[in-house]
């Protein structure tokens, strides 16, 4: 697999993208390279306009991207090159799976198809129901053969714009595996989504995007590590709050509680995974029924305002 | 360009708009046919059948209704459900994805626009097998001119149809009936003329308002290639949703 001659596979300078007043993208610059590469920020960040920039179906406001070495606006040969999934789910619903698939690998010129056709399907696991219309397949089926359809003709670079939308979560360990796979055999691929779990499992370098500005790039665990100092709250409605916040105030993960008047409880902590197991436990020990437990601040967004902040 | 070309056939071929535009497209033949036993001995028949149904009913109407409810929608269809983005990142040049996109509605239109206009004259106008090859002749080249410039139309708006409306009642309705100039810039004006053109004789009802074929043959060829040009163009500076 080969990247350009300035060494990285995807090359973006000084992006911006704006929609007459408002800037979807500001003065972004990021580099990926083979392995999988996570691009996270909530909702409206402006991930999809910057995919779509990345892949050249977007024009740049300003800026420059390249894509091994080359530029991607009106240059219909990279696509030989390039994998490109995007968030919208529509398919052609008057195909079969296959036929999609198909249709796909003879606009990539391949000849013969079938054998392609057919390690594409195999490897998103649908071989079963591939002579299946598109319009009988549920939602995450769906997403599984248009990343067949992304596949099918080999590409270096895979571009996958919030891919497990709808998938259960048999389907998002599948997934993992497989770009895991794909990551091994020495291909780029950038993932974007607005779940951080989502990318954990999967990329070891995340770019963050906040406001349409990319706001962290690096190692996980280091911007995870640097998210895990901040204070997240939790709202925990149960049958006894008295009780749970005498419980919950003992152990190490709570920093504070306090108690609405509605009788639920805000509690503090730097450590949300541990207090989310020890939710349930202390309920179940002392006999406290747990109606809701929530967070209460969207947990992206408040990861990213942080960042952006320091 | 058959994987695109199939493709557009498909989404074209819905069952609701098949049945409108085979139910346009018979709409002339049935009034002929009510036209000649009713009305086919009378002064100035033959007259009147050219410029109301030939020219005002086929030429001035159904056709371009025809012709732009698919053409329209054979890029806007794509672009309303997102899936236009499963084309372009294809590595074809963006003329192998506008020329399948064109000639998907003329496939459909053409033939059954030609059927309904040749049937129509033979059935209405007592002027031999030339005159009928003309009119579908003419209307051939009608549907695709008005094919490009509402496959170029679907391109650039969500809105393509009242674009499209407006154009045909306005321009090749409306002004080109009243400014004779307009003939030489409204389709209306080429398919008539072509029409003229190659029947001379059986359709003299026609001489005193049309242009010349060859301006006509080149004004229809320079549309068509000009709006085709333009959708390449913008298939290849647009952002794809």
């Amino acid at each position: 697999m080969s990247e350009s001659t300035t060494g990285h596979v995807i090359d973006v300078r000084d992006v911006s993208k704006w929609f007459g007043s408002v800037v979807a993208v500001s003065e972004v610059s990021l580099q990926v390279n083979p392995g999988i590469t996570g691009l996270l920020g909530p909702n409206g960040a402006g991930k999809t306009t910057l995919f779509h920039m990345i892949a050249g179906l977007a024009k740049c406001s300003d800026g420059e991207v390249s894509l091994l070495g080359e530029p991607v606006r009106d240059n219909p040969q990279l696509y030989r090159r390039l994998g490109f999934m995007s968030e919208h789910e529509a398919v052609y619903s008057l195909y079969t799976g296959r036929q999609f698939v198909e249709f796909s690998a003879r606009l990539y010129g391949l000849e013969p198809r079938g054998p392609a056709v057919d390690r594409a399907i195999e490897m998103v696991g649908l071989t079963e129901v591939q002579d299946r219309s598109l319009g009988t397949y549920s939602r995450g089926m769906r997403q599984r053969m248009r990343l067949a359809a992304t596949l099918v003709h080999d590409p270096e670079v895979l571009l996958l714009d919030e891919p497990l939308t709808g998938t259960d979560p048999r389907q998002r360990v599948e997934f993992q595996e497989l770009m895991l796979r794909l990551a091994a055999e020495g291909r780029t691929i950038l993932i974007s989504s607005h779940i951080l779990e989502e990318v954990e499992a999967l990329a070891g370098r995340i770019l963050l995007m906040v406001s349409g500005k990319l706001a962290a790039a690096g190692d996980f665990r280091a911007i995870r590590a640097k998210l895990d100092e901040q204070a997240y709250r939790v709202r925990v409605v149960s049958s006894s709050p008295r009780q749970m916040a005498a419980a919950l105030v003992q152990t190490d993960a709570v920093d504070s509680v306090s108690v609405e008047a509605d009788g639920g409880l805000v509690v503090q902590s730097r450590n949300v995974a541990a207090l989310m197991k020890s939710v349930p436990l202390l309920a179940q020990q002392h006999q406290v029924r747990l109606t809701r437990v929530e967070p209460l601040d969207d947990s992206l967004e408040s990861i990213f305002s942080y960042i952006v902040e320091r | 360009m058959g994987p695109i070309l199939w493709l557009s056939l498909r989404q074209l071929g819905g069952r609701m708009r098949l049945a409108i535009v085979l139910l346009l497209a018979a709409l002339p033949v049935a009034l002929a046919v009510i036209i000649f036993f009713t009305a086919g001995d009378e002064a100035g028949y033959e007259s009147d059948f050219v410029n109301v149904l030939l020219d005002g009913m086929i030429v001035g109407g159904i056709m371009p209704i025809v012709t732009m409810a698919l053409s329209t929608a054979v890029f806007g269809n794509e672009l309303e459900d997102r899936t236009l983005s499963y084309l372009v990142l294809k590595p074809i040049p963006r003329w192998r994805i506008a020329l399948p996109k064109l000639l998907a509605p003329i496939v459909i239109a053409g033939p059954l626009l030609v059927a309904s206009g040749v049937a129509a004259t033979i059935i209405g106008l007592d002027s031999g097998p030339r005159a009928a090859a003309a009119v579908g002749a003419a209307l051939f080249a009608g549907v695709v001119t008005y094919a490009a410039i509402f496959t170029w139309a679907g391109l650039i708006s969500t809105r393509a149809i009242a674009f499209a409306l407006i154009y045909v009642f306005l321009w090749e309705g409306l002004i080109s009936s009243f400014i004779h100039g307009v003939d030489y810039l409204s389709v209306r004006g080429y398919t008539l003329a072509i029409m003229h053109g190659i029947d001379e004789t059986g359709l003299q009802v026609l001489s005193s308002r049309v242009i010349g074929l060859p301006a006509a043959a080149v004004g229809a060829g320079a549309v068509t290639v000009g709006f085709f040009l333009l959708a390449v163009r913008r298939l290849r500076t647009m952002d794809v949703p």
